[in-house]
């Protein structure tokens, strides 16, 4: 099998060509559909990173492979098709709710999956939308929400997910959770995530990636890594103290 | 109007200049730069026309428009500098707007191709045209900061460059025709154009001035929708990477 995808010592530089690194020589890579959770203190370029696989932001070093294939043989288009990125601070789309989910089925002149939409927009506690008003309108948890269904309707292989569930309350939060686990669990969808929720990343995610000191320091299996930790700065980024700082961070 | 009679028109910027010393508003100079360029181009543009019209060449006819176009791509690539090109697509837009305006002018028969007629009306229409040009860059650039959030939603849908800055494109575009449409309604109540004001003060009678501004200010219609939407189009992707990024001057 073709490994997912493989990332050669990425690197973003703050203020090119002489500004200090956010992070480098990023490598790793995923063999297998998994959802890996991407964890470190603020400001050590986890969003950037998102955006460097979604081909949003351009990296300063490295390289990276998507399905056996190299970035330089895959269309930006096809990539993002295939990689796809949600953002932190939902945007709707002008036009109404609906205008909205069928976006990606516009885009790429597809036919549009009704029950598959209703469905999710179901699973994730967004029955009681009417489809035709204005996007705009909805509160943040419900763009953050309406946001995600319109990308999972591309059907992407790889999703990657910035904080998608910071603006929800308990039950939301547990909802989209859940679809997002029962997604992978059905469709092999890969899913990366970056939180501040570590209670969510030990909860859903099979791997996970710790981001510290301008590096990638830790790359472990769940478990391993909640459980035997091996660096110093990540039993202080587990800390108790640490982690109720973050979380309140990410609830801003 | 003789030399003489003109030099006493001297006494209005002495006005000008005795009021911003009056009130220090520091703009002598400015005044004086203006007062000079002002006086020294229109005088050397009237022996140029005298000239042109004098040998009817059409050589030294196409060589004015050219310097006319030139001056306004020029003029309005300022305001899109970091835009790689800008100039030369401006120059594009500008040269098509008026090849199509003048030319249909000319099938129509509402015009003799003489440098008369040729000459002037070109002056407006490269005038007006330059200003939407000018207008719609200034816009985007605006447009792609404030909708950054919408475009590259788009983008991660798997949206081409095209697809990803339409809705944006389209409001540049109306942005900048918005005004010459707005002088079409105001036009003979508020104001009374240049070019109808002289022919009535060199003679001309007020109907047969007014017919002219009339088939100018219907020309001004096409123009700005020909060159709005001709920069548009050539345009629109320099507001991203060769990797259909959207440029930025910083992301995170």
């Amino acid at each position: 099998m073709t490994t997912i995808l493989q990332l050669e010592g990425l690197g973003k530089q703050l203020h090119p060509p002489d500004g200090p690194w956010l992070f480098r020589d990023f490598s790793a890579s995923v063999a297998e559909p998994l959802i890996i959770s991407i964890l470190g203190k603020s400001g050590q370029g986890k969003s950037t990173l998102l955006r460097i696989l979604g081909r949003l932001t351009a990296p300063d070093c490295g390289s990276m492979r998507l399905q056996g294939r190299d970035l330089s043989q895959w269309t930006p288009e096809a990539w993002r098709m295939t990689v796809s990125y949600v953002a932190q601070q939902p945007v709707m789309l002008p036009g109404s709710v609906e205008d909205n989910l069928r976006a990606a089925a516009l885009l790429h002149q597809r036919s549009f999956d009704l029950t598959q939409a209703r469905q999710w927009m179901e699973q994730i506690g967004l029955d009681h939308l009417d489809w035709n008003s204005g996007a705009q309108q909805l509160s943040g948890g419900e763009k953050q929400r309406l946001a995600l269904i319109r990308t999972l309707l591309l059907r992407p292989a790889v999703l990657l997910l910035d904080e998608v569930t910071s603006s929800l309350d308990s039950i939301s939060k547990q909802a989209t959770e859940r679809l997002l686990v029962d997604l992978h669990a059905h469709s092999g969808t890969t899913i990366l995530w970056v939180t501040h929720d570590w209670e969510e990343a030990r909860i859903t995610s099979q791997r996970i990636w710790f981001m510290a000191d301008g590096r990638l320091l830790e790359d472990a299996d769940s478990r391993t890594f909640f459980d035997s930790t091996r660096t110093e700065e990540a039993r202080a980024f587990l800390r108790p103290s640490h982690l109720l700082a973050e979380s309140l961070e990410g609830a801003r | 109007m003789t030399y003489l009679s003109m030099s006493f028109a001297a006494a209005f910027v002495l006005i000008a200049l005795m009021l911003s010393t009056w009130q220090k508003l520091g703009m002598g100079k400015d005044i004086v730069i203006g007062t000079v360029r002002c006086t020294v181009q229109l005088l050397a543009i009237g022996y140029v026309l005298q000239f042109v019209f004098h040998s009817n060449h059409f050589g030294f006819i196409g060589a004015l428009l050219l310097m006319m176009i030139s001056v306004a791509s020029w003029n309005a690539s300022r305001r899109g500098a970091r835009l790689k090109g800008i100039y030369w697509l401006i120059f594009a837009s500008l040269s098509v707007t008026e090849i199509v305006t003048m030319g249909l002018m000319i099938l129509l028969g509402l015009v003799t191709p003489i440098p008369q007629y040729l000459i002037p009306m070109s002056g407006m229409i490269i005038g007006a045209s330059m200003i939407v040009c000018s207008l719609f860059i200034t816009q985007m650039n605006q447009e792609t900061a404030s909708s950054r959030g919408e475009i590259e939603a788009l983008l991660s849908l798997g949206a081409t460059r095209r697809q990803a800055i339409q809705d944006v494109m389209k409001r540049s575009i109306k942005a900048s025709m918005i005004p010459t449409f707005d002088t079409m309604k105001t036009i003979g109540l508020v104001q009374l154009p240049g070019m109808m004001t002289g022919m009535i003060i060199a003679g001309a009678s007020p109907i047969e001035a007014v017919r002219y501004q009339i088939l100018i200010m219907l020309i001004f219609s096409s123009a700005a929708a020909i060159s709005a939407v001709m920069i548009s189009l050539l345009s629109y992707r320099l507001w991203f990477t060769k990797d259909s990024m959207l440029r930025a001057e910083q992301v995170n």
